[in-house]
């Protein structure tokens, strides 16, 4: 049964439209990565899925059941841990065992703090009496987990928790967090660019571009200008003087996005244009090994694009790609879609 | 130049001698302002909070007028409050006029607006982390009004801080509702008036020094309050 069902969700802050998802479901006890760039709208998502906003319009079930903030349903199940913490005036001990204090449930409070506090790596004698301003950013941030995994939450929703943390307090978040799911059975959402963490431990991962989802993997999105070239199409000069290719967009719509699914990757001069397939030339910046699979993600620059692109691992190999080498990418303009 | 230096060894004097008319006066004072300021914070922080925390229609409206109360001249809460408690006036019943909590009701006037302004103004300033934070931890309404009440406690200090030292300060309120009947409505500042009206400039002065003792005390009390949290 899945945890979570969005159908239809549509969220406008004033007139904006921030996020538009069709169809969302989230499996019980699950791992669900969120990527996409700043403003992409995964902090929106996040603050709908712990049922901290209502959507503008359409509806997301809890368990099957329509949700919403404050319900009771959620309200001791469901938990974000947000980028910047905010930590309650008073102490680290007083921060973590707020939430159970207003649940009225103080049994065995100071031992259930101190396994917390060691669950994310703080000792409890040194932290728990201190202040919240003498913590330094990444031990705010365990406390502010902290203060969350002492609910024994249902779902932990993490909005790019290790993003402003050093790379012990990363490691610690990332292991406490994990452990919940071992633990509890806890469902976990997390919006990341931590490469590592998406790929290595999570069971899908989602991409955001514009507010919009897309499954098969991270779109790369161009803006104009466009100008027309021949034949009807649209063209974009990208910095280098390259230019790539679109169909005339429905009236509306103003961001191309090229499907990365749908591109192809050969070494310069070695690839054969196929039928209208068009080519662009970059260079690979990043390549990563998925978890438990053949795949590699390749990132390739193409002037002030930046195409992710899931690879087979023989591929990847048989090209000799390495971070810095020169590649083709080959696409066909009628299969750039526009939003 | 004398009578300042006079002033002050009549204070002294005063204070120490425990002159039944000035200690009259205090107990007058920090009765009718401890009762205005009790009143002005129990109605006036949940009141900042609505303020400051929800978004609807006519806010900014209301936000300019409790402004704009900010200023209202203590004579004209004076006349106005004469007006309603007066024996001809509608509430003359309740036989308030000319006694300390009717000083009270017209001091609470004059707190209100800035115990409502100054705390709207502290949530309003407090961080957009918060509501989320206490959402997620599971908190409901009421709790999250606790919480960021007790988050903002500092601006909320400093709210009870600026409306004690109106209040303690004021004289046309405590003259005109008062009275400045002596051993009954008599506070330090109509006293301080009418000793100035005889030429009793010393003892206006002593006077004078006694309510900034005051003002003194209550606030090494509140600063205590605002260094322990």
């Amino acid at each position: 049964m899945y945890l979570y069902q969005i159908r239809d969700v549509d969220h406008f802050y004033g007139d904006k439209q921030v996020l538009s998802i069709e169809d969302l479901a989230i499996p019980s006890a699950s791992i669900t990565g969120l990527i996409g760039p700043n403003g992409s709208g995964k902090s929106t998502l996040l603050k709908l899925l712990g049922f901290l906003e209502e959507p503008t319009y359409g509806s997301i079930l809890f368990q099957g059941r329509k949700a919403a903030p404050f319900s009771k349903v959620v309200r001791s199940r469901v938990t974000l841990l947000i980028q910047e913490p905010y930590l309650m005036r008073r102490s680290v001990f007083d921060n973590v065992a707020y939430g159970l204090k207003i649940r009225g449930d103080n049994r065995e409070i100071r031992s259930r703090v101190s396994k917390v506090l060691e669950q994310v790596g703080l000792e409890p004698e040194n932290f728990a009496r201190r202040k919240w301003t003498a913590l330094s950013g990444g031990e705010a941030q365990r406390v502010a987990l902290a203060a969350r995994l002492i609910l024994k939450p249902n779902v932990l929703l993490l909005d790019e928790p290790t993003a402003s943390v050093d790379a012990h307090s990363a490691r610690l978040i990332r292991k406490a967090s994990l452990k919940a799911r071992e633990e509890w059975g806890t469902t976990l959402v997390v919006a990341t660019h931590d490469w590592q963490w998406l790929y290595e431990t999570c069971d899908s991962i989602l991409h955001l571009l514009q507010g919009r989802l897309f499954k098969r993997g991270l779109g790369c999105a161009v803006y104009g200008p466009w100008r027309i070239g021949q034949n009807g199409l649209l063209q974009k000069e990208l910095e280098d003087g390259q230019v790539l290719i679109a169909p005339k967009p429905e009236e509306g719509k103003l961001m191309a996005v090229l499907d990365p699914s749908r591109v192809d990757i050969t070494l310069p001069g070695m690839g054969l244009q196929q039928g209208n397939c068009k080519t662009l030339n970059g260079f690979v910046t990043r390549l990563f090994l998925e978890r438990n699979s053949a795949t590699v993600q390749t990132a390739i620059k193409v002037a002030e694009l930046v195409i992710t692109i899931r690879m087979a691992r023989n591929k990847v190999e048989a090209l000799r790609l390495c971070p810095g080498k020169e590649v083709s990418v080959s696409y066909d303009p009628q299969e750039m879609e526009w939003f | 130049m004398d009578f300042i230096q006079e002033g002050f060894t009549q204070a002294v004097t005063l204070l120490i001698n425990r002159d039944p008319a000035t200690y009259s006066a205090i107990n007058a004072t920090l009765r009718a302002s401890g009762m205005a300021m009790a009143a002005s914070l129990v109605l006036g922080v949940p009141l900042g909070y609505l303020l400051g925390y929800f978004d609807f229609r006519l806010k900014k409206q209301l936000r300019i007028i409790v402004d704009t109360l900010l200023s209202l001249p203590t004579v004209f809460i004076g006349l106005v409050i004469y007006a309603l408690l007066t024996r001809n006036g509608p509430f003359g019943d309740m036989g308030l006029i000319f006694s300390i909590p009717g000083i009270a009701i017209g001091q609470t006037i004059l707190a209100l607006p800035i115990v409502i302004a100054l705390t709207a103004t502290a949530v309003e300033a407090a961080d957009s982390n918060l509501r989320i934070t206490l959402m997620s931890l599971g908190s409901n309404r009421r709790q999250i009004a606790a919480c960021t009440l007790w988050e903002v406690r500092l601006g909320i200090l400093a709210a009870a801080v600026t409306a004690t030292g109106r209040v303690l300060t004021e004289v046309g309120i405590s003259l005109m509702v008062g009275g400045n009947i002596k051993w009954h409505t008599r506070t330090i500042t109509t006293a301080i008036a009418l000793e100035t009206s005889k030429g009793e400039f010393g003892m206006g002065i002593a006077l004078g020094l006694v309510l900034l003792l005051i003002a003194l005390t209550v606030n090494i009390s509140l600063a205590g309050l605002r260094r322990r949290s």
